[in-house]
């Protein structure tokens, strides 16, 4: 696998997605949804900075989500159905050059815009922290421009690789719709794959629990990296914690892209 | 076709490697998540209309977490057990699906229950109980389990009666539940209504955990029964050879054969000072209700 | 050898739980050599783009081998060699002609500057002016067809595989891609094309293949293909009057009468026009032409054609 290759087919998967329109109508969205939460902490009686914050955080969370299924669908699904594929692997790169320069295309594009989203985000608080009286100040839980936010927004980037990884997956041997769905799916599942665990207590009938246990296993475990309660409530998020997430969404992410790439290389293109 | 196969092996190896790191985060982190993670949305209105139809499923998925939420409290050694998120995730499940019958009748039980087996908030279960009368008026179990929780936890024997009286009045009722109301009213509070209430509590339950904690109380009266067969015999003793240093006094002097235990094993504790029997706070009936409280 | 397939076969399983795969192309054998230009034809769904995927690894061969520039069909190496443009071309919405060009560039490991200079002599070439700051997006289909031309040649291929490399041109557009075929060939690079217009194919081929139905109708240099035997002679002239198409009837010669006044003898190989060609003069008739009947590529590949429709390898028992 050549760096240089894999370069080249990501910063061409950048420059494409930087020009669709969907992302600027995303990030335009999510910017207004922030400059909204300001009013309606307004009206909140006291609750108005956890509200900013939950609204913020959820905000790129569910745009990037969005960002990461759409363009990551049209990375090889598109591509596929509209055969412009053809061209490209008459070139000197190799599928799997392929799968891992989409890939890191998307993580860069998804970098750029969830920093913009945040820097939005992070303006809303300075303002609504020099607005605040003195009194109130002191009232809240975790001081409104709190640097211990970006923890949450970096675990919500590697829930994004995750999707990202999610989405070229499925679009390698599916249709766009079809990938689309399956993508958003698993991560609805993977939202209350926790729950799944915890069926043993519940259900009397262990082969329930036992396929519920390797359900959680193989679904990605999308609640684990929600720390945004924690985070807006001041509350610590110890290292280790996310040291393991990374280290999770390294391996999922492995798994997924590898899988990705075995069976585009060898696809048919009929 | 070997560098494809190189490919597979390090894909089995990461699915291996991604279900480890899965488990050990949920080791050493599991309360950070679980307890952070659970409780996202505070409002039962919107988790209603985020639910987007799905209601029931929601609902479902709150009370599984309440029923976790409680034995992972319960079970918990090293934490302080406040059971803090019960009462909100039952009022959550309620709130989706407010035939969740089988949620009231729980926060019922356990909001009341006095801490380390629950929050001992009676007020709470009182709020989710009247919430479930108002969902569903035709059901005789809340104002019977309304009842119960001002006789057992209040001590309320009037109120209790009251309750009592109305829920025999509604269908479906057993026919037990009038007579009950009548007698308590008559009797007050002893020990023989206390447990032909629980008696008849364990004997109609069909859940498990109700089943369960119905045996645990009828076991705390018989420890209460057995406690004052044991003061009375104390006091025989005192009168005839003074107090007594400890059982083994009561032993060797012949009057019983061995350390009296507890229905759940546990030897009874005898306070030399003032001569009075409790039951060993290592019991699993520790505490005992609150009749017999000094 | 720039090309060499064995055997080369593609089963295609249609439907969800298909038990019948469809033979897409079956048992093609064939060779490419180098500096030539081969012509790939047959009707639509004959297996032409097939073959051609199948040599550019798009597709999977179900049996047999195919081999470019000496390495097995899908080897990286080969192809920064060569140059493809795929049917009906299709790039990405958002990139200009320029841009594409220069992505492509990069892959092939271009530098800069050639690549700017390369680029700007390509779209000339074929013709794309300002609408090379375009999205591609916004370009016509003609116009798509000449991006593709341009991105064939980039990396100065000494191979060049043109799937319908004249389809949705206008005939200035047709003849521009003709002359620029040719000027590759005449640089000394191999060309195999395909395509279902003949006349194009027999302009420009030194050998060809015909594919019917997924199987080899027939191979091999054009002129042998094509009978170098007359097969006869028409005669035109004008102003023949009753007494001189009498006297052709009697020789067994009828003469037809075309619009326009002209008359129409045909003369079997065996004969020869000259003597005919002075009873008519000396009848009075002028001689508009004389021209001999030699069979043409339509001619051999309908022939062709036919005689595989008899035995089809479309389905397999």
């Amino acid at each position: 696998m050549r760096l240089g290759t894999v370069h080249q087919v990501a910063v061409h998967v950048f420059k494409e997605s930087v020009r669709d329109r969907v992302l600027y109508s995303a990030v335009l969205f999510a910017g207004l949804l922030m400059a909204a939460s300001f009013l309606i902490g307004q009206l909140s009686a006291g609750q108005d900075l956890k509200i900013i914050k939950d609204l913020g955080l959820a905000a790129i969370s569910l745009f990037g989500v969005f960002i990461a299924i759409f363009i990551g669908i049209g990375l090889v699904s598109k591509e596929v159905d509209k055969r412009s594929i053809y061209a490209l692997l008459a070139k000197p790169v190799t599928r799997q050059e392929l799968i891992a320069g989409k890939f890191a295309g998307l993580a860069l594009t998804l970098a750029v815009n969830i920093a913009i989203m945040s820097a939005v985000f992070f303006v809303v608080l300075t303002y609504h922290h020099w607005t605040a009286v003195d009194a109130v100040r002191r009232g809240w839980e975790a001081p409104a421009v709190d640097p211990r936010l970006l923890v949450a927004v970096f675990l919500i980037y590697l829930q994004l690789l995750i999707v990202t990884a999610l989405a070229l997956f499925f679009s390698t041997f599916t249709s766009p719709l079809l990938a689309a769905a399956f993508t958003l799916g698993v991560w609805v599942a993977g939202h209350f794959s926790a729950d799944l665990k915890a069926f043993d207590e519940i259900v009397e009938a262990p082969a329930a629990s036992a396929l519920g246990r390797i359900l959680y296993y193989v679904l990605p475990d999308f609640s684990a990296f929600d720390v945004k309660s924690a985070v807006v409530h001041g509350q610590h998020v110890a290292a280790g914690l996310v040291g393991l997430n990374v280290l999770y969404a390294a391996a999922v992410i492995g798994v997924l892209l590898i899988a990705a790439a075995l069976i585009f290389s060898r696809r048919d293109f009929k | 076709m070997t560098s494809r196969r190189a490919a597979i092996g390090v894909l089995v190896l990461l699915a291996a490697g991604s279900a480890a790191l899965q488990a050990e985060r949920d080791r050493r982190y599991a309360q950070t998540t679980a307890g952070t993670r659970m409780l996202y949305l505070q409002s039962p209105a919107v988790a209603g209309r985020l639910a987007l139809g799905y209601d029931a499923l929601a609902a479902d998925i709150y009370w599984i977490r309440a029923v976790v939420h409680y034995g992972g409290d319960r079970l918990d050694r090293t934490g302080t057990r406040r059971y803090e998120l019960l009462a909100p995730l039952l009022d959550l499940t309620t709130s989706l699906d407010p035939q969740f019958r089988i949620a009231y009748r729980f926060g019922a039980i356990f909001l009341g229950e006095p801490p380390p087996g629950g929050p001992g908030r009676v007020d709470l279960a009182e709020r989710l109980l009247l919430k479930g009368m108002a969902a569903s008026p035709e059901r005789w179990q809340y104002p019977h389990d309304l009842g119960f929780l001002y006789y057992w936890r209040l001590q309320d024997h009037q109120a209790a009666a009251s309750w009592f009286q109305r829920a025999s009045a509604l269908p479906g009722a057993p026919e037990w539940l009038a007579p009950l109301a009548a007698s308590m009213l008559a009797r007050g509070g002893d020990r023989q209504a206390s447990r032909q209430l629980l008696t008849r509590i364990f004997e109609d339950a069909d859940e498990d955990w109700l089943r369960q904690i119905a045996r645990r109380w009828l076991l705390q009266l018989d420890a209460l029964d057995r406690i004052d067969q044991l003061e009375a015999m104390l006091a025989r003793y005192r009168a005839q050879a003074g107090p007594p240093a400890s059982w083994v006094d009561l032993i060797r002097a012949g009057w019983m054969p061995g350390v009296p235990v507890d229905p759940a094993g546990h030897p009874y504790v005898l306070s030399a000072l003032w001569g009075e029997v409790s039951l060993s706070p290592e019991s699993p009936l520790h505490p005992l209700p609150e009749e017999r409280v000094r | 050898m720039v090309i060499r397939t064995e055997a080369l076969t593609k089963d295609f399983t249609t439907g969800f739980a298909a038990r019948r795969p469809s033979r897409a192309l079956d048992a093609l054998t064939i060779d490419v050599r180098p500096g030539e230009i081969f012509g790939l034809l047959g009707p639509n769904g004959a297996g032409k783009t097939t073959t051609l995927k199948l040599l550019l690894q798009l597709l999977f061969p179900t049996s047999g081998t195919a081999e470019i520039l000496g390495r097995p069909a899908g080897d990286v190496d080969a192809r920064r060699r060569l140059g493809y443009l795929p049917e009906h071309p299709y790039f990405y919405e958002y990139l200009t002609a320029e841009e594409l060009l220069d992505y492509f560039g990069r892959l092939f490991g271009i530098e800069p500057a050639a690549r700017r200079r390369r680029a700007s002599a390509l779209l000339d070439d074929v013709g794309i002016g300002a609408e090379r700051r375009l999205p591609l997006r916004k370009l016509s289909k003609g116009l798509l067809q000449r991006v593709g031309l341009a991105q064939a040649m980039l990396n100065e291929p000494e191979l060049l595989i043109l799937d319908e490399p004249m389809s949705g041109l206008d005939p200035i557009g047709r003849r521009d891609v003709r002359n620029l075929i040719a000027r590759l060939h005449g640089e000394g690079r191999t060309i195999l094309f395909s395509s279902h217009i003949l006349t194009d194919a027999e302009a420009l081929c030194s050998r060809v293949a015909i594919l019917a139905k997924g199987r080899l109708a027939a191979a091999g240099p054009l002129r042998e293909l094509l009978s170098e035997q007359v097969r006869g002679w028409e005669i035109l002239v004008r102003g023949l009057d009753d007494a001189g198409r009498a006297a052709l009837s009697a020789r067994g010669l009828p003469a037809a009468l075309l619009p326009g006044g002209l008359s129409q003898i045909l003369l079997p190989a065996s004969s020869r026009p000259e003597p005919v060609i002075a009873d008519l003069a000396a009848s009075g008739a002028s001689l508009v032409s004389a021209s001999p009947q030699v069979e043409t590529l339509e001619d051999v590949f309908l022939r062709r054609i036919a005689a595989a429709g008899e035995t089809a390898p479309g389905d397999l028992a």
